[in-house]
């Protein structure tokens, strides 16, 4: 039983481990560490949103929202309780999961409901942390300034354990029998409720680690930003860089977002740095054609061969 | 013995001179081919106007400079061209953490600009101090960038936004405005001015009568020009960034309501383009902080002047007149010219202190140049001034506040139709 599982889970391993040395070793040859600190974080929130919409079919227009509310919660860790970076960081999952369990009754909404009425949330999250009425408690509209806990060395060191942890959960959701439960469940919930699976209860331990995969990524970002206005946490580039990146490499794997995430920030930034004046024609051109002619992901060019993507 | 002695002398006069050779040889090679200076302008995006501009008054000044065989830099002793290593973060902060860090490490710029306004400077403050790499800011007013433990950060430009409001709450307190409504965007820009302007006024007793906070985003303002006007103001003032002021102004004329007095920021800044996209109709006997060129500051001791720097611009082949943050990107350039010229290293440090010595002593086309010890421009203030419509249909800028720069009076209440 060991070995089995230790042959199911080892490619998840490996991976984590490849990802791992590959961001701890880059910094030395490329000293751009934003850029690849950025990248680590657009990898987690690609997985955190497979983990969701790769398992279980809900797509998060919102997902944004949990990254702020992530990021806020360390901020006022800092700001209100002078709690140690240690302490700021761990409140980032918990807020976001805590947001998750109220805005729980979502999932019983589907398609494109879910996807509109999650967006939805996470602009009422925004406005509310950013309201002029909330400056004596979130900065407001004035945004937050942690600069005595500013260490972006720790931060970026932080962001590559948390790609590695996001990888090992993706790996688990791909091969455990709660991940075929849920893809089950995905494919006709009916179905699989009448096979005992916990329908309600498998939805919502995916939606809650989704939500707290973002919220770590916020509570670490905001660490290693250290100033940011509520724009910069809630944006909703962020969920489309997301959701794009996911689809990119292939949603319902583990490589998919990583490649998704890794390859298409890297061009991102490549043009953006080489082509400025034509950043948003090349990119946009790009990401039609993907979806035009790889709409199940870049992996699925081994799929259609008959070849088993992990 | 003298032989001896005379070869002795010849040869530490040759070591001497391959010794002064070896020493110019190696200046001339440590002197860079280019001055790199990094910034970033917002392609796209809420911010991408202003940003351009200001873009674009910094490679102005760049040509002109150029033109000449670039930068005098005391630290070599020789001119040497100027290069500008600009990428586009489309007006997004998460891009621009990245490419003020790209400037920084891959580019190793000698000078770092940020990007136009507050939300984009930000994120280049904490990296800039991380590096040792001064951050030269020119439009970024928030006064929470500074502070006495970050020297690498200078404002070069534009004053702390909560200062701007001063002369306009003076204005109206003059003015014997008892009354007003204010509208501001949620951003660090405006809110402190709407802080400012109410702790303005409640010195002199008046409590807005209308307080409303909207999305920086904000493109309709109908129904809260209704509610405003429910209030019955004697004076209605909006802060906000362009695409506000714009939305704004049209509500306005397509609401049919009247305000004896209505203020926006940013016609004072770009009143050509305001006219075009909101119409000379919605600017009529409106009022804003008329900024350089509008006003001219004819006496400077460094660089052009404003007619000197209209005259320029036009000559460099500009389709439209140069706007404010034209002229501050230009006046950046001219103090970094300034402080290379007479900086002794090109430590980052050392040119910030070099800045410094200017402060109090030096009046470009922006007015006059004062850091805080902080490194905050201090120096100049925007007056407040009225468009007044001429019988050939054009708007005059009249300043009416502080007296000591006005150049007419203000007719209030505005006329109604």
């Amino acid at each position: 039983m060991l070995k089995s599982n230790w042959s199911r889970f080892w490619p998840g391993m490996l991976v984590a481990a490849l990802l791992a040395l590959v961001f701890s070793v880059a910094p030395m040859g490329y000293g751009n560490t934003s850029l690849l600190f950025m990248m680590m974080t657009f990898i987690v929130l690609a997985q955190g949103l497979n983990l969701l919409y790769g398992f279980t079919g809900y797509l998060p227009f919102g997902y944004v929202g949990f990254f702020g509310t992530g990021a806020y919660a360390a901020a006022l860790m800092v700001m209100k309780l002078h709690a140690p970076v240690w302490a700021a960081v761990l409140a980032g999952p918990l807020a976001s999961m805590a947001i998750a369990l109220v805005l729980g009754p979502l999932l019983r909404l589907s398609g494109a409901y879910f996807s509109i009425a999650n967006l939805a949330a996470s602009q009422i999250l925004f406005f509310v942390i950013s309201n002029p009425h909330m400056t004596g408690i979130t900065g407001g509209p004035y945004g937050v300034k942690l600069d005595r806990i500013f260490a972006p060395t720790a931060s970026y060191a932080a962001m590559i354990v948390l790609v590695v942890l996001t990888t090992l959960i993706a790996a688990y959701f791909r091969y455990s029998r709660f991940g075929q439960g849920l893809r089950a469940m995905a494919d006709d919930p009916v179905s699989a409720e009448m096979s005992a699976i916990p329908v309600v209860r498998m939805r919502l331990m995916a939606w809650l680690t989704s939500a707290a995969v973002a919220g770590l990524a916020g509570a670490i970002y905001a660490w290693n930003l250290s100033v940011f206005y509520p724009d910069a946490v809630f944006s909703l580039q962020i969920s489309i860089f997301a959701i794009v990146f996911a689809l990119f490499g292939g949603v319902g794997t583990v490589l998919g977002p990583i490649i998704g995430a890794g390859l298409l920030y890297a061009l991102y930034n490549a043009i953006g740095i080489s082509a400025p004046q034509y950043f948003q024609l090349i990119y946009g051109v790009l990401i039609v054609g993907l979806v035009m002619f790889l709409p199940e992901g870049i992996l699925s060019l081994l799929t259609r061969r008959g070849i088993n993507v992990f | 013995m003298t032989f001896k002695g005379s070869r002795l002398t010849a040869a530490s006069a040759a070591f001497a001179l391959a010794a002064a050779i070896g020493t110019t040889g190696a200046s001339a090679q440590t002197a860079p081919s280019v001055i790199k200076i990094g910034t970033l302008y917002a392609g796209s995006g809420e911010f991408a106007v202003s940003s351009q501009a200001q873009y674009d008054g910094l490679k102005f000044w760049a040509k002109k400079v150029n033109k000449d065989g670039g930068v005098f830099v005391k630290a070599y002793n020789k001119k040497i061209p100027v290069k500008i290593v600009a990428y586009d973060d489309q007006s997004s902060t998460s891009t621009a953490t990245t490419l003020y860090n790209q400037l920084i490490t891959q580019d190793h710029v000698d000078l770092l600009v940020a990007d136009f306004g507050s939300v984009l400077t930000s994120v280049a403050v904490p990296l800039a101090k991380e590096h040792n790499q001064l951050l030269v800011d020119v439009t970024g007013s928030s006064a929470g960038f500074f502070s006495n433990d970050n020297k690498y950060l200078v404002d070069l430009s534009i004053p702390s936004s909560g200062v701007w409001p001063i002369p306009l709450a003076k204005h109206l307190i003059k003015q014997g405005v008892k009354k007003v409504a204010i509208v501001y965007g949620s951003n660090d820009f405006d809110s402190s001015q709407a802080d400012t302007l109410k702790s303005e006024l409640k010195k002199a007793g008046i409590t807005p009568v209308y307080d409303h906070a909207v999305p920086t985003n904000e493109t309709n303002y109908t129904v809260l020009l209704h509610a405003a006007a429910a209030t019955k103001p004697q004076a209605m003032v909006e802060l906000g960034y362009m695409s506000n002021d714009v939305a704004f102004l049209k509500s306005l004329k397509s609401s049919g309501l009247h305000f004896p007095m209505v203020f926006t920021i940013f016609p004072g800044q770009f009143k050509a383009l305001m006219e075009k996209n909101a119409g000379k109709d919605a600017l009529a006997y409106t009022y804003s902080y008329p900024a350089p060129p509008m006003i001219k500051y004819e006496q400077v001791s460094l660089g052009l002047n404003t007619d000197q720097f209209i005259k320029a611009w036009e000559a460099d082949g500009h389709k439209s007149a140069p706007n404010f943050v034209n002229t501050a990107g230009y006046s950046t350039g001219i103090l970094l010219a300034k402080a290379l010229s007479t900086a002794p290293d090109m430590k980052q440090l050392t040119i910030r202190s070099t800045l410094e010595g200017f402060s109090g002593n030096t009046s470009t086309l922006v007015g006059p140049f004062a850091l805080s010890q902080t490194g905050a421009q201090m120096g100049e203030r925007l007056p407040v001034a009225q468009f007044q419509p001429q019988k050939d249909g054009s708007l005059k800028t009249v300043v009416v506040y502080p007296d000591a720069m006005a150049t007419g009076k203000a007719i209030y209440p505005a006329p109604q139709g």
